[in-house]
């Protein structure tokens, strides 16, 4: 096929680069010259596993998060206390979850957060999937622990919506002062947030 | 207002400022995990922003949190949502507008402390309006000028203002005692306030032409779960 439209590899190649979070054409064009010219191996190392990874991960049926598998190892673990289910914004706030080693429940994972003003809406995160996977009778607590911006808020309020009068235990995770903290060196917002949400001692 | 990922670790930032109107400014460095500026630039939360350069695109140099507004929740956050998406699509970059960054930040203030949302949509909505150069006129007829009867009906375009109207049935028609309690910022009555959310719905689309916002889908999306 040739016409006028055609990319050559190069830019093929370039163009496939911008795909990536951040990445505008010039990196995407450095990118390209450092694989190609530098690291030839890196290059093919890069997409055979892109192409591996792209055919076997899909969503775990239970956690929504990725897997190889139906489930995911943690969904699949006997070893979790399936009535507690903490629902988190992505992947990566789940690693952090298990850092903590002070969870013992399953995960479900949105793989976003509604965002009014970049359209994205309930459809586009995994709200009405963890409404089915909240309310199939295993789970009696639902821990949210959406990110403390506007937007994770938002998703928390809706998760709590489509959630209340259901029988399920419903709580946020607390925010606050970090462990350690000292307030001189706290920023204000996390301050006064933290003044607002006292509790008696 | 809004903050969008820029190249690898910085935000594009979207300000509403009182002096300088709608500017946009770059945040760099400001999605590195421990950056001061991270957890400042926050919608909906009063800051004091130092920025420096001439472009359209300014570089911001420092993000002050003022405070004052305690985080928004529920409901009242997603109304918030709503006015900044009116700011950003029909804000001119750069047009000072002084009395309406004070009614936005009056309406933040309001929502913050749990005040009853319908009136402060609508009391932003009519300033919005104004400060584009499209004041109501709420309380006379267009072309005659008569004095609104509040038992009449009546419609209202947006480019002419209210005009008297057979009777309830025509399209889009309110009752005059809408038209007159939207002017006085009374919200009481139930039909009243429905009409008046109908009607300002209609002149804000006016003013967005054919877009749509997506605030307005996301709400509605949340509705229907
Ligand atoms: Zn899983």
């Amino acid at each position: 096929m040739k016409s006028q439209g055609t990319l050559s590899s190069l830019e093929e190649l370039i163009e496939a680069l911008r795909c990536l979070p951040g990445v505008g054409p010039k990196a995407a064009q450095r990118m390209a010259f450092y694989l190609l010219q530098r690291d030839r191996p890196g290059a093919e190392r890069l997409a055979a596993a892109l192409g591996r990874a792209i055919e076997t991960i899909r969503r775990c049926a239970s956690c929504n998060s990725f897997t190889e598998a139906h489930l995911c190892d943690l969904c699949a673990s006997a070893k979790r206390d399936t009535t507690q289910l903490c629902v988190v914004e992505t992947p990566a706030d789940l690693v952090m979850m298990e850092q903590t080693l002070a969870y013992k429940g399953l995960y479900f994972v949105l793989m976003g957060r509604i965002s009014p003003l970049d359209g994205i809406g309930p459809r586009d995160i995994g709200l009405e999937v963890l409404q089915k996977r909240a309310l199939d009778g295993q789970v009696k607590e639902v821990i949210v622990a959406t990110n403390f911006t506007n937007e994770g808020e938002a998703t928390a309020h809706y998760i709590g919506e489509i959630l209340k009068g259901r029988g399920i235990k419903l709580s946020r995770i607390a925010r606050g002062v970090p462990v350690g903290g000292e307030l001189e060196y706290v920023d204000a917002g996390t301050l006064a947030q933290a003044l607002v949400e006292r509790r008696p001692v | 207002m809004h903050t969008y990922p820029y190249k690898e670790t910085s935000l594009l930032v979207d300000a509403f400022t009182k002096a300088s109107g709608r500017i946009t400014l770059v945040a760099r460095s400001a999605r590195r995990p421990r950056s001061a500026m991270r957890g400042t630039l926050m919608a909906f939360q009063p800051l004091s922003l130092s920025w420096v350069g001439r472009g359209e695109v300014k570089t911001l140099t420092k993000a002050e949190w003022l405070g004052g507004i305690s985080l928004l929740r529920g409901e009242a956050l997603l109304c918030a949502f709503y006015l900044n998406e009116l700011l950003i699509r029909l804000l001119a970059r750069e047009d000072a507008h002084e009395a309406l960054f004070d009614r936005y930040a009056d309406a933040l203030r309001q929502f913050s402390v749990g005040e009853a949302s319908a009136p402060i949509l609508r009391r932003f909505e009519k300033a919005l309006l104004k400060e584009l150069g499209y004041a109501l006129v709420l309380d006379r007829e267009a072309f005659t000028g008569e004095q609104i009867d509040p038992a009449r009906y009546y419609t209202y375009d947006p480019e002419k203002g209210a005009l008297a109207a057979r009777d309830s049935e025509t399209e889009h028609a309110v009752i005059g005692r809408t038209l007159l309690s939207l002017a006085r910022d009374e919200f009481d009555d139930i039909r009243t306030s429905h009409e008046a959310r109908a009607l300002m719905r209609s002149l804000i689309n006016h003013r967005l032409e054919a877009r749509q916002l997506n605030s307005r889908r996301v709400f509605r999306e949340l509705l229907e779960l």
